[in-house]
């Protein structure tokens, strides 16, 4: 075994950086990536040339065009058209609709990034769960996964997967081809979705369904427990003396003392003032239509002296699927306004729309939710016309579900969408063409096709990958070519011993596991290989399934909603932390057993 | 019907225009009872919450949270004490403490150093060059308080509405000055100054809740809406547990929120 060198404890302090780095997020992933692109080559652990290659990577390519293509798919609108066809298939049943929304997300999700997939269909799940009946929180987490799991299902279905193959040049090995993991991504894919279907009432928490808002706000309504955040409409009149003797007041007050919104106004002589600006003053003999909890309305009457009506009088027809309502809207993950406040954003100017709370992380927020700066997953409940959301829902940057069908976006195109994939996959498979190349000429063909315009595939894609990426290859260079990689590898098979192949299989998918729970599954990717494959050369075991067994176990990020799809549904879907770790958990174990099991069958290891 | 701080710099006489003008307004009148008070209530001994509200930090205590968790003690049972109105206080660092209330008088007394030294041979019986360095350290040791924990200095006559010199004038015409002002409008309650007071009532007593476990709190209260402001964006399931138990057992607590991540409002507590 080499002797350890400064090269490799230089190397090996790089590593611990960033790692120590992406746990704290003291910097952004990309951030810290490209500080490895940066000072790699400083400390003469690369050459310069090298510190930049992933910059022109396979990987880093692929990953650009897959993204193109998945937001060319989104424009056209066609991935939502699949979901009534598969929903006439699987009829009633609430499993058969979660394993047909399931399998389909993992289809998608098995060409497309998992996040896209997933934000793709989100609208699509809130619809089902409301017309179907089945509690939302029951749907979101299997979809959710299955997302996850679809990226195994060919090569360019996850970022780990896609980076594979470049990891593997400095060591000779032959590459992946496309569908070589499909038999195991499949396997994956049917493993998850059976747990959710056998063990779902155990695992799942029951939930609600989402109902459209009650006009209804009597006492013995027959609807779900209202419980203490829960708001609703409420119709409130001021009597003739309503601004005698006192200072005047106005909507502001009202949400600032009781957190009670004012949607509309009418005043006696019928005159109407929708979502009514801060300033307005409360008058004498006017009705007013508000949002809030049934606690803070009661108290905002008997303070104010008000009169709340038993159920909307005037406002009966005011909210129905046609006129207004209100809708949850939940922040994507390539939303502009993630990082911005409300006031920001000015959601009532720009769009004539007002949010009235705000949930994140089992917590439903009221109170000045303007300063609030918004997250990905954030689901804001926002009040309005129809034909706005409309245009904020065009916009992207929530997803929202409408209660009339979506629209296409651009129909027309649907056709050369389709085809330009389809091509793309021909190149791969028929004829042989390089993965990044093929890929690429189903983007530019969707460009020049006008799916979408140069300029929207700019803006699709996600530059936070691509630099994560293109700045760790260099550093996963850097362990391969100081030795690092080797010396670790032996340095751990001196401890553990002689073991199966097998054994030394689980070993890795579960160091993967954990890895990619800490720090991104493309940094866990990159890390590991290197190691991975001298451990196996080392031991006599079959590097290429060694390096298989990373691309695939560092996509095993369930127990925690650190996994962007993750992250996104759990706003959505009502899910606390603790969810994820009792599913999760069992769906990361049923992964690994899954994965070695096919990996021996097919492979036979 | 208002609150009256009376702020001065040790042997300037103000402790006598503070009894006075309580006398002539037949308000309450408090000062080091405070200290008692929040001693009692929150179970600390008197003299570390004596030293926290007098002593300039040190370096050590700049980096700890010591001398806030006991100002935010005496800061919660002062503005308890003066919810009630008529009050003159003439403690310290009054006009800091009860920030927020919008009906105070502020006073500042002053006098010139030499009567001050005068004043503390009268009543110490100890030699001028003693008195001189010990007023002298305890207005360095006040300024330094107030700099390094409200980032203002206490000898700016702009935190003053008010600011007698008692060297010309003298003690009655400073009580005159004073009971006069208590007159104008401004320093009249109304409906909003009463809820504000409520409100930073409410505040302090929530700060001084968490503050022993969660330092870097900043907390608002509006209408009895209270927010929890953090800097950083996570926070463990401690806060949320405290935070239901006080939303209980607190009352006049409509809603009780954890807005983490944003930068906390200077009106803060």
């Amino acid at each position: 075994m080499e002797s350890l060198t400064l090269q490799m404890i230089l190397v090996m302090m790089m590593i611990g950086i960033a790692i120590f780095l992406f746990i704290v997020e003291w910097v952004r992933v990309d951030v810290v990536a490209i500080i490895m692109m940066v000072t790699l080559p400083l400390l003469h652990l690369v050459t310069p040339k090298e510190a930049f290659i992933g910059l022109s990577s396979n990987a880093v390519v692929s990953i650009i065009a897959v993204i193109i293509l998945g937001a060319g798919l989104d424009r056209t609108g066609m991935i939502n058209k699949l979901v009534k066809p598969v929903l006439k298939i699987a009829g009633n049943s609430p499993s058969r609709i979660i394993i047909a929304i399931s399998l389909t997300v993992a289809i998608i999700s098995s060409f497309m990034q998992n996040i896209g997939a997933a934000a793709l269909f989100l609208p699509a799940i809130q619809r089902i769960s409301k017309v179907q009946k089945i509690p939302l929180s029951r749907l979101l987490m299997p979809v959710g996964f299955s997302a996850i799991l679809g990226g195994t299902i060919t090569l360019v279905g996850s970022s780990p997967l896609i980076l594979l193959n470049d990891l593997l040049v400095p060591f000779n090995l032959e590459p992946f081809g496309l569908f070589d993991v499909t038999p195991i991504g499949l396997g994956l894919v049917a493993g998850g979705i059976c747990c959710f279907i056998l063990l779902g009432q155990f695992i799942l928490p029951k939930g609600e369904i989402l109902e459209t808002q009650s006009t209804d706000n009597s006492e013995d309504k027959k609807s779900s427990p209202i419980d203490e955040e829960t708001t609703d409409f409420f119709e409130v009149s001021t009597p003739d003396d309503f601004t005698h003797y006192r200072d005047p007041l106005h909507v502001k007050d009202l949400k600032l003392r009781y957190l009670v919104n004012v949607l509309d106004i009418t005043e006696s002589s019928d005159f109407n003032i929708v979502l009514p600006s801060d300033e307005t003053e409360i008058r004498s003999k006017i009705s007013l239509l508000v949002s809030g909890r049934k606690q803070d309305v009661k108290r905002m009457s008997l303070n104010e002296g008000m009169d709340i009506k038993d159920n909307l009088d005037r406002y009966q027809n005011h909210i129905n699927a046609q006129t207004t309502g209100t809708v949850e809207a939940v922040i994507g993950p390539r939303s502009h306004f993630a990082g911005k406040s409300l006031q920001e954003i000015d959601l009532p100017d720009r769009y004539h729309i007002s949010a009235l709370s705000l949930y994140r992380q089992e917590k439903t927020y009221l109170s000045k939710i303007d300063d609030m700066i918004l997250q990905v997953g954030d689901v804001l409940t926002i009040y309005g016309n129809w034909k706005h959301f409309k245009r904020l829902q065009s916009d992207g940057d929530m997803l929202l579900s409408l209660p009339s069908d979506m629209d296409y976006m651009r129909p027309e195109k649907a056709v050369w969408a389709g085809l330009w994939l389809t091509i793309a996959l021909v190149m791969i498979m028929g004829f042989k063409v390089q993965l990044s190349v093929s890929l690429m000429c189903g983007a530019l063909g969707m460009i020049l096709t006008r799916v979408l315009s140069i300029d929207e595939a700019y803006e699709s894609v996600d530059w936070r990958t691509i630099f994560l990426l293109a700045g760790l290859i260099p550093l996963g260079i850097a362990t391969e070519k100081t030795g690092t990689a080797a010396w670790i590898a032996n340095s751990v098979l001196n401890v553990i011993g002689d073991v199966s192949p097998i054994t030394l299989l689980t070993v890795i998918g579960i160091l993967s596991t954990l890895f990619t729970l800490v720090i991104s599954n493309v940094g866990a990717t990159v890390l590991l290989v290197p190691l991975v494959v001298n451990m196996a050369i080392a031991a006599h075991t079959d590097p290429r399934m060694a390096a298989l067994v990373v691309g695939l176990a560092t996509s095993n990020s369930f127990m925690l909603p650190t996994h962007q799809v993750n992250a996104l549904y759990m706003g959505p879907g009502r899910y606390r932390t603790i969810d994820f770790i009792k599913a999760g958990s069992l769906v990361s174990v049923l992964f690994l057993i899954v994965m070695i099991i096919l990996i021996k069958l097919i492979y036979g290891v | 019907m208002a609150i009256i701080t009376i702020s001065r710099g040790s042997y300037s006489m103000g402790k006598c225009v503070a009894e006075k003008v309580a006398k002539r307004l037949q308000y309450d009148l408090i000062s080091r009872d405070i200290l008692l008070a929040a001693s009692e209530r929150f179970n600390v001994p008197e003299i570390k919450l004596e030293k926290a509200i007098h002593n300039a930090p040190s370096i050590l205590e700049r980096y700890g949270h010591g001398k806030q968790t006991y100002i935010a003690y005496i800061r919660s049972a002062l503005v308890n004490r003066v919810i009630n109105n008529n009050i003159v206080y003439h403690g310290l660092a009054g006009h800091f403490l009860l920030k927020g209330i919008t009906h105070i008088l502020k006073v500042r007394i002053t006098s010139n150093i030499e009567n001050r030294v005068k004043n503390e041979i009268k009543q110490k019986n100890i030699s001028e060059s003693q008195a001189r360095e010990m007023i002298l350290e305890d207005d360095m040791q006040r300024r330094k308080w107030t700099k390094s924990l409200y980032g203002e200095d206490p000898w700016d006559s702009s935190l003053y509405d008010l600011t007698i010199c008692i060297d010309k004038l003298s003690i009655e015409n400073a009580v005159d000055f004073i009971c006069k002002a208590t007159e104008s409008d401004a320093f009249q309650t109304t409906e909003k100054s009463i809820q504000k007071m409520k409100d930073l009532a409410l505040a302090c007593h929530i700060k001084a809740a968490l503050i022993d476990d969660f330092p870097d709190v900043g907390i608002t209260c509006e209408y009895g809406n209270l927010l929890v402001y953090l800097k950083s964006k996570d926070y463990g399931n401690k806060l949320l547990k405290r935070i239901k138990q006080l939303q209980n057992d607190i009352e006049g607590v409509y809603s009780l929120e954890i807005h983490s991540g944003i930068v906390i409002p200077p009106e803060a507590v």
